[in-house]
């Protein structure tokens, strides 16, 4: 009785070409492969002549958590060798390890995942011995390269260094004695007869010494039934070079999965001769320049290189640090991703992003037609068939009866998983808009089971893909987009989100550079916590966490926004509201700190770099905020700063602007130690309105100050007449030709006002000049002659139609 | 910027040098290496390309201290490069070692880094080329002994690398007088006759030429010099342990040096290399983005900012530097006198500290108002 380990790396064409030789040498009885023993049933699917790169997707759901885990294997993974030569030399091939559902698996995505990447210490250690940049320059320079004498021993040798003492997690133990049961009892069926076992290399160690000496026979291991009430599966899902890749991907396992499909094909010469070309004709089907004399510069270097690090051929990190010098003929702004790993960093020089893709390559797998199909085709089929939406035809649906929303979600997410035939003519389109209804249009389209096998690699059911499409889509999403894909999960009924997709929401907001966006993304989704009972996001907690970091986000780009002079971005003001509403509706449930965007409003206010508009928006949201917690004894306001005619702050108490105090009152209770901190720049209230308003006075610049004012605080204003005082003062004091140049943004500042609330500016207006009647009239222009109105368009439209003939005006 | 911090050595005239050239500091280094050198070395070399990349990565077991910190891979990419026929450009942000690299280079190649042009607005041919001795110049005429060897005929003649550093600082028409030797290996010198007329490079010759990301544009090279060099990016260190050790160790010697017993705190130090990699990264440990400074944020600086610290804390109040020295001392580097910058800098540690815990960063955050202007 003999058991042969072979620890391997997953998806390294020397370990697989290592696990082809042995098992054609050995003719083992039993083939232990780490994998699902779930699926040990079904081996014959993997065996069924595919299209690779294909792939084991297995999901998993209960009360608690959701999860989906891809293992996949291409030409030259040594898991998938050992399979298809374990089954030809006659052995009985068999997955050992814990199925992916295992709480020991539950956070990995990518079964086959470098295990060593969860103890880089050691390999960091490696690295710097070695002298090489990161653990695949170094796995190419130990093992990919080289000629393959005495490989097993370099590799047993590596990985009991790599495993030597290292702690691992209470996950890894668990699998590994679950492994060990399988070893131990296929050694004790075979006999005789040798047994070949291949795994992680990282798990090689422990296995000899869990099975080291144990004779008895105990009897083949169960596989783990499901938890109760627990839904899963496994099954053959197609897969791509592109997810595969770890320059492009999450905790996938090689990078470059085209190069090492060169070398499991065709050796290290030819792979990297490959590698050339793929590159060079990509840059020059791109018109990117790649002259010969460059080629000969980077095949010179490459070889120099190989030289250096002694290497026979030229290896992947060879060719690649040859091409790019050769290439290359500037500063870059990121690293070189080869010498870092992970994935492409933005910046990345195009040229470089080409080569990337270059030996990415762009293989997708394809399924063998007598395949299973995926659960998510009989899933689709029957909730179609259920709903009867089969077919072709026009549907509305009510989202306000729980059948219309059902059916809704249904077709969204086939919508979300691009499944073709499923059109929305008409609908909601964000959460802010009263539509109730959506008409769909529907059509047996030809490609609608293609595209179900392919969406099949999301989830077993609709519902469980088109989470993880969203899931996908978050992940790479900007600003603008997060909001629609927030809304479709709305639509599509995913109210919960997992751990990694709210890390990825917050990434995004993180990196947001453009306020105005980040504001309407805050708004949408603002709008969608509190009020969405249609959708039932109401409250929903992922869209809290978006809230707090969005709110967090625009704070810190609110005071990074500079010059002085630059025009007023209704955008921009809009996203001081929404920071407002959120502090007002939402502040306190999310447990926000009122202070904090209370004094970046104060500083951005007071900054004379920033642009106008922005100014008088954060001023505004000081104003409001220290209006709703004033007590009329401590704002600080002299006596004259309380108008008779007008409330005085004090009435606001309690609400923000236009906020709805009933909502979250006394939200922003406790900024009134703030406005004690902020000094006697800050003098609260109306005086200090009063004094803003005369400093913001300079022509150019007021109607921009005042529209941020005004979108922010326009209650205020309205009850503060002496700042209307004061801007009359200003307004009348102008020259002519000062007034025409504030003229266009008093008008836009003016707009914020809804035209009741305007009729209450104009009638204090007149009531100063000592005019009676209501304002009105003020408002409304006198009758202008129709006839001329009418001669004044057909001129307009003459000169306009000279314009173009003569191609002055497009 | 050096690891390891060899002791002075080679007193002349019984006053000690302040910096000794790479080959004098480390003489013993290269002697082991050339000794046990069985590679074969490109034509003119001092040592093979493994010994040379062994001298800078280092080899603990031959007694080689590691001497720059990066990736190895570019150091192998650089050596390749010089063995080839294009010269070596070494760009980067100022601070990120590029002329330590360039005279390690240099050191390991020809075993000389002292052949070494330094470019500027001033700088004219002459000093790259050649020029004369005038007084032996009107006496004999132009000949051998009259005339003046700058670095680049000197290293096509020995077959030497010659360094160039800050290329870019030098006027266009400066920077195209290396066209010729960089691609035909000939340099002429018209006022002599005969076969002195034409230095012919020697093999071992090769240019390493540095340039600064933050000179972009202000003497952007032609094509045709750029055609002529590999490039290379120097990067700042990417390991914040790394950083952050080597910033101790650095402002530790310059504290010393300055008579300052008490050591940098380290819980200080963490937060400087922090606040130094976020601003220069344009990234915060949370992930949120920033605008990057404009001002230069390398390790160098944080290893002057850091003795700044130390300096401040030691000579007002007698201990190691706190949080609040490190305020007063980060407006004058990461600001200077950009305001922009200096906005940029106050709206970090308003917005960027508060959600860390550490004593440390709160005193940070505390010490916020004493940023100037």
């Amino acid at each position: 009785m003999t058991t042969t380990f072979i620890g391997v790396r997953h998806h390294s064409p020397a370990c697989a070409r290592l696990v082809a030789d042995t098992i054609r040498a050995l003719r083992p009885a039993h083939v232990l492969v780490e994998g699902p023993a779930d699926m040990n049933d079904r081996v014959g699917e993997l065996l069924l002549g595919h299209d690779l790169p294909v792939a084991v997707f297995s999901s998993y759901r209960d009360d608690d958590r959701q999860s989906g885990s891809w293992a996949p294997f291409c030409a030259y993974s040594p898991e998938w060798v050992a399979l298809q030569e374990g089954h030809r030399a006659g052995a009985r091939v068999r997955f050992i390890d814990l199925p992916s559902w295992d709480p020991a698996l539950a956070e990995r995505q990518n079964r086959y995942a470098d295990a060593e990447q969860r103890y880089a210490e050691v390999v960091d250690r490696l690295c710097a011995t070695f002298a090489v940049d990161n653990v695949d320059a170094l796995w190419d320079h130990l093992f990919e390269i080289p000629p393959a004498d005495g490989l097993a021993e370099r590799l047993a040798a590596y990985f009991d260094l790599l495993r030597g003492e290292t702690p691992v997690s209470d996950g890894d133990t668990g699998r590994e004695a679950y492994m060990a049961r399988w070893i131990r009892a296929a050694a004790a069926d075979a006999g005789e007869r040798p047994v070949v076992v291949v795994t992680g290399g990282f798990h090689r160690p422990a296995l000899i010494r869990l099975t080291a000496g144990a004779a008895e026979d105990v009897g083949w291991p169960d596989v783990p039934a499901l938890p109760e009430g627990a839904v899963g599966g496994s099954y053959l899902v197609p897969y791509s070079f592109r997810r595969l890749d770890a320059f492009d991907g999450y905790q996938s396992g090689m990078p470059s999965p085209e190069y090492y499909q060169q070398l499991w094909e065709n050796g290290p010469r030819h792979a990297a001769d490959q590698l050339v070309t793929a590159v060079v004709g990509r840059l020059r089907d791109r018109k990117q320049q790649a002259s010969t004399s460059d080629l000969i510069a980077a095949s010179a270097s490459a070889a120099g290189l190989a030289l250096v690090r002694g290497h026979q051929h030229p290896g992947r990190t060879d060719i690649l640090d040859g091409l790019a010098g050769a290439l290359v003929h500037d500063a870059l702004d990121e690293p070189l991703p080869w010498a870092t790993r992970g994935r492409l960093r933005a910046g990345t020089h195009p040229v470089v992003v080409e080569m990337v893709a270059a030996l990415s390559g762009s293989r997708v797998g394809r399924l063998h037609p007598s395949t299973p199909l995926p659960p998510l085709v009989h899933d689709a089929d029957a909730d179609l068939e259920r709903e009867g939406l089969n077919g072709d035809r026009t549907v509305t649906l009510a989202l306000t009866t729980d059948d219309g929303l059902r059916r809704s979600r249904l077709l969204h997410r086939l919508r979300v998983l691009r499944i073709p035939g499923f059109t929305r003519r008409h609908g909601p389109r964000t959460g802010v808009d009263p539509v109730l209804d959506e008409h769909w249009d529907i059509t047996d389209h030809e490609h609608r089971l293609v595209a179900l096998i392919e969406a099949g690699a999301y989830g077993a059911t609709l519902e469980e893909a088109a989470a993880a499409a969203l899931a996908e889509r978050i992940r790479d999403a900007d600003v603008a987009a997060l909001a629609d894909a927030l809304f479709d999960a709305a639509l599509c009924g995913t109210v919960r989100l997992s751990g990694q997709v709210l890390r990825d929401l917050d990434a995004a907001v993180g990196g947001a550079a453009d306020l105005g966006a980040l504001g309407r993304l805050l708004a949408v989704v603002l709008t969608l916590w509190r009020h969405d009972r249609l959708l039932g996001t109401a409250g929903s907690e992922p869209l809290g966490a978006v809230i707090t970091a969005a709110q967090r986000r625009a704070l810190w780009l609110a005071e990074g926004v500079r010059g002085a002079t630059i025009p007023a971005e209704p955008a921009r003001i809009d996203a001081v509201v929404a920071v407002r509403d959120t502090m007002v509706h939402a502040g306190r449930r999310l447990g926000l700190d009122p202070l904090i965007p209370l004094e970046v409003m104060r500083r951005v206010a007071a900054d004379v770099d920033a642009p106008p508009d922005l100014r008088g928006a954060a001023f505004g949201f000081a104003w409001a905020a220290d209006a709703a917690t004033a007590d009329p004894e401590t704002t600080g306001s002299p006596p004259d700063a309380v108008d008779a005619g007008g409330a005085g702050p004090a009435d606001e108490a309690g609400g923000i602007g236009n906020a709805d105090p009933a909502d979250d009152p006394g939200v922003v209770g406790g900024v009134e130690a703030a406005g004690g901190a902020g000094g006697v720049d800050h003098a609260g209230g109306v005086h200090g309105a009063v004094r803003a308003v005369r400093g913001a006075a300079a022509p150019a610049t007021v109607g921009d100050w005042l529209a941020g004012l005004f979108a922010v605080a326009r209650e205020e204003v309205l009850h503060a007449p002496r700042v209307l005082d004061v801007l009359d003062d200003l307004v009348s004091g102008m020259g002519e030709a000062e007034f025409l140049i504030a003229l266009p943004a008093l008008r836009q500042a003016f707009t914020y006002f809804p035209p009741r609330e305007r009729e209450t500016v104009a009638g204090h207006l007149l009531a100063r000049r000592g005019i009676g009647g209501p304002g009105r009239a003020l408002l409304r222009p006198p009758a202008v002659d129709p006839v001329l109105i009418a001669a004044a368009k057909e001129l307009e439209a003459r000169v306009d139609a000279v314009l173009i003939r003569e191609g002055l005006l497009a | 910027m050096s690891v390891a911090n060899p002791a002075n050595e080679a007193p002349q005239d019984g006053a000690t040098v302040q910096r000794p050239p790479a080959e004098v500091r480390y003489a013993d280094e290269l002697a082991r290496l050339r000794d046990t050198d069985t590679g074969e070395r490109p034509p003119g070399w001092a040592l093979s390309l493994t010994a040379a990349r062994r001298f800078i990565v280092g080899d603990p077991s031959a007694g080689v201290s590691r001497k720059f910190v990066g990736d190895p891979s570019l150091i192998d990419r650089a050596l390749v490069s010089l063995a080839t026929s294009r010269g070596l450009m070494l760009v980067g942000e100022p601070g990120t070692a590029k002329s330590l690299l360039s005279e390690l280079l240099a050191a390991a190649v020809s075993g000389d880094s002292t052949l070494t042009v330094q470019g500027g607005a001033a700088t004219t041919e002459d000093q790259i080329k050649y020029s004369w001795n005038y007084a032996l110049l009107v006496a004999e005429g132009p000949n051998q002994r009259s005339l003046v060897r700058a670095p680049l005929l000197r290293g096509m003649a020995e077959g030497k690398v010659v360094r160039f550093e800050e290329i870019t600082r030098c006027p266009l028409e400066v920077q195209d007088c290396m066209l010729s030797p960089l691609s035909d290996r000939v340099l002429a010198i018209p006022e002599l006759t005969g076969p002195d007329a034409m230095v012919f490079a020697r093999d071992g010759f090769n240019v390493i030429a540095t340039a600064n990301t933050r000179d972009r544009g202000v003497n952007e090279m032609s094509a045709a010099l750029k055609r002529r060099f590999n490039f290379e990016t120097v990067f700042p260190i990417a390991d914040f342990d790394t950083e952050l050790a080597l910033v101790e160790a650095e402002a530790g010697a310059l504290l010393r040096r300055s008579g300052v017993t008490a050591a940098p705190r380290r819980d200080v130090l963490e937060v400087l290399v922090t606040t130094f990699r976020e601003l220069r990264t344009g990234q915060s440990a949370r992930g949120d983005t920033m605008e990057r400074l404009s001002a230069v944020m390398s390790t160098a600086e944080a290893v002057s900012v850091a003795h700044a610290v130390g300096l401040r804390g030691w000579f007002l109040r007698r201990e190691a530097g706190t949080a609040e020295d490190l305020v007063s001392c980060l407006a004058g580097t990461a600001a200077k006198d950009n305001s922009d910058d200096l906005a940029k800098l106050r709206r970090y540690l308003e917005q960027q500290l508060t959600w860390r815990g550490g004593a440390q960063w709160k005193a940070l955050h505390a010490a916020r108002h004493q940023l100037p202007g």
